[in-house]
């Protein structure tokens, strides 16, 4: 008796899914099509006139105009702008992984009374925001002169970078076999050596994983390079197109294809390499 | 055994000295140096630093544009807190369900996250724009005038566009880390579960959400101390106007430091942020734990 019904249940339940499941879909995706509107605005408003926003800012581009980003070229600072957030994010974050990797595998192996309260010293720095610091850090920069130079961000952001890092490195080195690191140490292999040559290449996901967090966060940073860069000349793109909000207030066509330069380049790097964001993002949260 | 554990632990503390020497000297220092300079008056430029005692936390404390910025904070952390949160979980829930394009719509709701403060504030400011706007074009084409708001120049609406700007912005972050705990949850005990007829509600009350403890934990930490220190949008939006009316704590430190020279004002205020930080985490990091703990 019991087994007809149950043998009966699942045909129901298949069907009644399957409608379910077409539903659930079409609510998705609309839901991800609300998501993604005001980025889509702003990628066509990146290809229209100033005019054409401001007349039916919903409609279309009337022709592939590429005018906006000629006069953005040719007409502003801010091929210098691209150059100068490139470089930061890129510096910075070679940079981080010469040190962090390193201090966490220190913390992580030794194990010892100290290294756990570096390990509670260095976490706790994500609980300081950076306006909270940012006044005596800049007088702080002026003495070493690093205010005003490309370098002032460069080791700002290393440092702030450091709890976050050494929170993703640690968890990852936790599971990594000592095996190989004592046999290299019978060896007469330094701990420095036996970090770099033998450690580090399998640290390389958790690796991906901070460079692309961390170069997100600071090619789309704002606030210090407005205040740390030289003022002589161009800061970065986010400074730049804060800069044509307040000075340019009329130009939003510009100031669109400018958004657009910005974000492209992210959006193509999250297509080829989002399980490393998504593990980025993940990593020492879900335990925790 | 004794002399390879003896070997491992050899791993030289050098290594660890030029991220200690930089943490402490970027971070730490600077950090603790804020209570000095928030007992001065510094300008910014002189240097001269007059000690001056605890004169500029008694002027913030009689000030009304210190307190509105304390409030306007307090409604973005805990809003944002608690709407960010709601959004991502409703979309991890979803996304988790479908069986097509999975991938690609957890991409499509995760855009966002990858755009700067900036970028985010400009684009919706002018979706915002009173005039030209896509969002009171659309409430017109719909005839639904009343909803065609100013949404950035109205002083009570404008701090909710800002909060709505940040939702859009941080909620496919949040997003990710409720799928990743979705997926650590056993679907044996959702079998278990359905066969012995719970609802789907009961299911999400009784299994899912307990289950998702951590990852609560985790998310509501990460919104909030996000909330507290919302800046670039503010900038770009609002340049916390109208009047100070959509000022935050953040955004104040940077204009009474920057545009009017009161250094050691500013630091007085940023020492209020950094203990409100502090306070507001501690709290609930309490309140989550015992959650956790009780489930």
């Amino acid at each position: 008796m019991g087994t007809t019904i149950d043998l009966k249940q699942p045909f129901d339940e298949k069907r009644i899914g399957k409608t379910h499941d077409i539903l659930l879909v079409i609510l998705v995706a609309f839901l991800a099509a609300l998501f993604f509107y005001p980025v889509y605005f702003s990628i066509i408003s990146a290809f229209k006139t100033q005019g054409e926003i401001m007349r039916d800012a919903m409609a279309f581009p009337s022709a592939l105009r590429l005018d906006n980003f000629i006069y953005l070229w040719n007409e502003t600072r801010f091929p210098q702008a691209v150059v100068m957030s490139a470089f930061l994010t890129v510096t910075s974050t070679c940079l981080m992984i010469l040190v962090i990797p390193m201090a966490a595998y220190v913390i992580e192996r030794r194990n010892s009374k100290l290294t756990g309260l570096i390990y509670i010293f260095f976490i706790s720095g994500m609980m300081i925001p950076f306006q909270a610091y940012m006044i005596p850090l800049f007088r702080q920069l002026k003495w070493l002169h690093l205010f005003g130079t490309v370098w002032g961000p460069i080791v700002v952001y290393i440092s702030g970078a450091t709890a976050f890092g050494t929170l993703l490195f640690t968890s990852f080195i936790k599971g990594i076999p000592r095996e190989i690191e004592e046999s290299a140490a019978i060896d007469g292999c330094s701990s420095f050596n036996t970090f770099w040559q033998i450690v580090f290449p399998l640290l390389k996901p958790c690796t991906a994983s901070m460079v692309i967090l961390q170069g997100l966060g600071i090619w789309n940073d704002f606030l210090m390079p407005l205040l740390v860069l030289p003022s002589d000349q161009a800061k970065t793109i986010n400074v730049e197109i804060y800069s044509f909000v307040s000075e340019l207030a009329t130009r939003w066509d510009v100031l669109f294809a400018g958004s657009f330069c910005s974000m492209i380049p992210i959006i193509l790097i999250f297509g080829f390499l989002q399980k490393y964001f998504v593990k980025g993002i993940t990593a020492g949260t879900v335990k925790g | 055994m004794a002399k390879k554990r003896r070997l491992i632990s050899q791993v030289s503390y050098g290594m660890l000295l030029p991220a200690f020497l930089l943490y402490t000297g970027f971070v730490i220092v600077p950090a603790l140096s804020s209570f000095y300079y928030s007992l001065t008056s510094w300008d910014g430029l002189s240097n001269m630093m007059p000690f001056i005692g605890l004169r500029n936390y008694m002027d913030m404390f009689h000030d009304i544009r210190f307190f509105t910025a304390v409030k306007n904070t307090m409604f973005i952390a805990i809003a944002a807190t608690i709407l960010e949160n709601a959004v991502a979980l409703g979309l991890a829930l979803l996304v988790d369900r479908i069986k097509i394009f999975k991938s690609f719509f957890r991409s499509v709701f995760y855009i966002p996250v990858l755009l700067s403060g900036i970028i985010t504030g400009f684009i919706w400011s002018v979706m915002m724009n009173y005039s030209f706007g896509v969002i009171n074009q659309f409430f017109a084409m719909i005839h639904l005038d009343i909803l065609r708001l100013n949404w950035l120049g109205d002083p009570k609406i404008a701090l909710i566009s800002i909060l709505l700007t940040m939702i859009w912005k941080g909620a496919g972050y949040y997003m990710i880390i409720y799928l990743a705990g979705l997926q650590g949850i056993p679907q044996e005990i959702l079998e278990a579960s359905r066969i012995d007829g719970a609802s789907g509600l009961q299911q999400f009350r009784f299994i899912t959400f307990p289950m998702l403890a951590g990852a609560v934990t985790i998310n509501m930490t990460l919104s909030l101390i996000g909330g507290l220190k919302v800046f670039d949008q503010v900038a770009v939006m609002t340049d916390g106007g109208p009047g100070f009316a959509t000022e935050t704590i953040a955004y104040q430190i940077f204009k009474v430091a920057f545009a009017d020279s009161k250094q050691g004002y500013g630091t007085a205020v940023a020492v209020m942020l950094f203990a409100i930080t502090l306070v507001f985490s501690a709290i609930q990091l309490a309140l989550l734990r015992k959650r956790e703990v009780e489930l």
